[in-house]
């Protein structure tokens, strides 16, 4: 067991191209951390320098208090799960597993009394013998786990291992993953672009954008505040619709509508006050927009809105939205997946809404919720 | 559908297939199939060819070849030749290959290398038999470096001499036959995932052991489907053989495939000739059959 520390760790590629930049963050021992953000923003580079795989352009890198920059990765004691999982498709499972005492030259007894109590542990003993071309997605994604463990390494270093599942196997894979990392209690670093993974897995989330650390917190106050509109866009699904306003007293004035503001909105956020008379980002997530023609709704201000399609879920209904304000863009590139051509709003109602696709109707906000952002910077006001 | 509608339905989509399949069937049954029962048939008759009506001669001309000891000098000659050019072809190939593959050569070395390793493969045969000629004359280049560094005090004369007849041959067969290796376990090599050598390096293995745990056995099947059919294909090598010593000096040379063109073409011997290829046949496809036995098993 460990602690990782990253401190001002850059990565520049050869064509000046700056994959990491000054990346500062500190892993607790047998925490669980998961790195997000959306493809191409460094989350598995920084892994893979912490592996060992990549050279470390500058920054100083320690795990369990060693500086560990010049090291080869064998020499790091961490462990890592590919998200191909790299099983040799020429070995047993069993041999996949004990391979890294193989090579340590561990005698025969000592390597078949481990990867026996591994096997047992990730219930894989009656696959010992079978090779990774016969077993199901979700068995190979535990002998992964097992090669990871049987090294009994300072760190998990885990680079989207759940990707190549399907949608069914992966949550159930997510558990227990996580109830793994509980029980082994092993410092544990988890790269994934499903912000799902990374809410429900992790105890604490590091969010990066283009190679810069954005936040790290804990899932919850990620979602609650975010301090740019990047993290508010990309912390939960579907993503918060941004869009922009004038505030005009206590009043949000944007395009046909207006929002008024309670008091507690400024006394939150003494910064608000500052924005009166000039431009605001404001965001609302689906879950706090609600249909005004239901109970939930009826005590909320409303505002106009038309239904452009209709996600039917069962356990709610995903409704596109089209108001009349300018949609403010995060930055997420996945988020544009979210909001499609005709709308630029996206609410989540409970599945007893009669609203229709097509529909003129009025929809109820939570002013509470608000999130607020500096037009310029996007930072939290 | 009456039923006689249905069955002549039925007759025309089973024939179909193999109308599909008559031209190929055709060609090969023409070009390959009835040559090959042809010699059979010669190598059971006396004066085949040259006689109007041969008579049946039983298993006599198989027993001449067997009694012949330049016949068991040729076999012995073509396995030694076959297995030599085999085993460095795969060698070289895989030393070559894994040079290519290597990220610590520089791109452009490497670009240059591999159309220099590529070349011997360009050139036929016969051209590759006159350039070793050239090269391995007693007055050539070869034997001048050789002497130049030390490593021979007089002139050897490669392909006229007994001692070295076979193995000069089968040195210009290996460089003619390496890029076949290089450029099939190449392609191998870049097709094994990167993540392989990852998760090695995180497990601590060295070079030697990546190349032992998960390079070969990654290659393996392209290692065994090559040297199979370089198995079948060296053991028929003609041209090479004839060009540069025409099967001499003194028998040292004799294969196979030029004894048989020999009792055919000098001796004038069709029916042993027809013999011996029989025999180079029954060798060849036992080789072929194991090499179909392996590609169904994969």
């Amino acid at each position: 067991m460990a602690e990782v520390v990253l401190e001002n760790i850059c990565k520049t590629y050869g064509n000046n191209f700056r994959a990491i930049d000054q990346l500062n963050l500190s892993v607790e021992d047998g925490e669980f951390l998961i790195l997000v953000g959306p493809s191409g923003c460094g989350k598995s580079t920084a892994l893979r320098m912490i592996a060992g795989l990549e050279d470390i352009t500058s920054g100083s890198l320690r795990i369990g208090g060693t500086d560990v920059v010049d090291m080869p990765p064998k020499d790091r004691d961490i462990a890592m799960v590919f998200q191909s999982y790299a099983l040799y498709p020429h070995m047993t499972v069993f041999e996949n597993i004990a391979f890294s005492m193989r090579l340590a030259g561990k005698p025969k007894a000592e390597r078949k009394k481990r990867v026996d109590e591994i096997a047992k542990t990730l219930q894989l003993t009656s696959l010992l013998d079978s090779k990774p071309a016969n077993l199901s997605g979700g068995q190979r994604q535990r002998v992964a786990m097992g090669r990871a463990m049987v090294r009994e390494p300072a760190a998990f270093l885990m680079d989207e291992p759940l990707s190549n599942l399907d949608a069914k196997l992966r949550v159930q894979m997510r558990a227990e993953i996580t109830s793994l990392q509980k029980q082994l209690g092993v410092t544990t670093i988890y790269v994934t672009h499903d912000q799902t993974e990374a809410m429900t897995m992790g105890d604490r989330v590091a969010v990066l954008k283009g190679g810069v650390l954005q936040q790290v917190d804990t899932p919850k106050r990620l979602y609650e505040s975010p301090v740019n509109a990047f993290v508010a866009g990309f912390i939960g699904s579907p993503s918060m619709s941004l869009f922009e306003a004038t505030l005009t007293g206590d009043e949000l004035m944007a395009g046909a509508f207006t929002i008024r503001l309670q008091d507690a909105a400024f006394v939150r956020r003494p910064g608000l006050r500052s924005y009166a008379g000039r431009k605001v980002v404001f965001g609302i997530r689906p879950e706090h927009l609600y249909d005004s023609s239901l109970q939930s709704g009826r005590k909320y201000q409303t505002i106009p809105a038309r239904v452009t399609s209709i996600e039917e879920l069962g356990s709610e209904h995903i409704v596109h939205l089209s108001i009349d304000a300018v949609r403010v863009d995060s930055g997420d590139p996945d988020a544009v997946q979210d909001f499609g051509l005709a709308s630029n709003a996206v609410a989540k109602f409970e599945p007893v809404s009669t609203v229709r696709s097509g529909s003129e109707i009025r929809l109820a906000l939570d002013d509470a919720k608000l999130h607020f952002f500096d037009p310029e910077t996007h930072l939290a006001i | 559908m009456t039923r006689q509608k249905r069955s002549h339905h039925k007759l025309k989509r089973a024939v179909a297939p193999y109308l599909y399949l008559s031209p190929s069937l055709l060609i090969i049954g023409l070009l390959m199939l009835l040559p090959m029962v042809t010699v059979i048939a010669y190598s059971f008759q006396n004066s085949a060819v040259l006689r109007r009506d041969p008579s049946f001669a039983g298993l006599k001309h198989y027993q001449a070849i067997f009694d012949d000891p330049v016949f068991w000098a040729s076999l012995w000659h073509t396995l030694y030749f076959t297995c030599m050019s085999v085993i460095f072809h795969m060698t070289i190939g895989m030393v070559f290959a894994l040079m290519l593959n290597s990220d610590r050569i520089n791109p452009t070395l490497r670009n240059i290398l591999r159309v220099l390793y590529i070349l011997p493969w360009l050139f036929t045969a016969v051209i590759i038999a006159v350039i070793w000629r050239l090269l391995l004359e007693p007055n050539g280049v070869v034997n001048s470096i050789l002497m130049q560094i030390g490593i021979i005090g007089s002139k050897v004369e490669w392909f006229s001499s007994p001692e070295t007849a076979l193995h000069a041959v089968t040195f210009a067969n290996i460089w003619a036959g390496y890029p076949l290796f290089m450029v099939s376990l190449l392609a191998g090599l870049q097709g094994i995932p990167k993540d392989f050598y990852e998760a090695a390096d995180i497990d601590g293995a060295k070079a030697y052991q990546k190349l032992i745990f998960i390079t070969i056995p990654q290659l393996m099947p392209i290692i065994i489907s090559i040297s199979l059919l370089d198995f079948i294909w060296t053991m028929q090598v003609f041209p090479l053989i004839w060009i540069t010593t025409g099967g001499g000096p003194i028998y040292s040379t004799e294969v196979l495939s030029t004894y048989t063109y020999k009792l055919a073409f000098s001796s004038y011997n069709l029916s042993q000739a027809s013999a011996s290829a029989v025999v180079i046949l029954l060798i060849s496809l036992g080789l072929t059959l194991f090499y179909i036995r392996y590609q169904k098993a994969r």
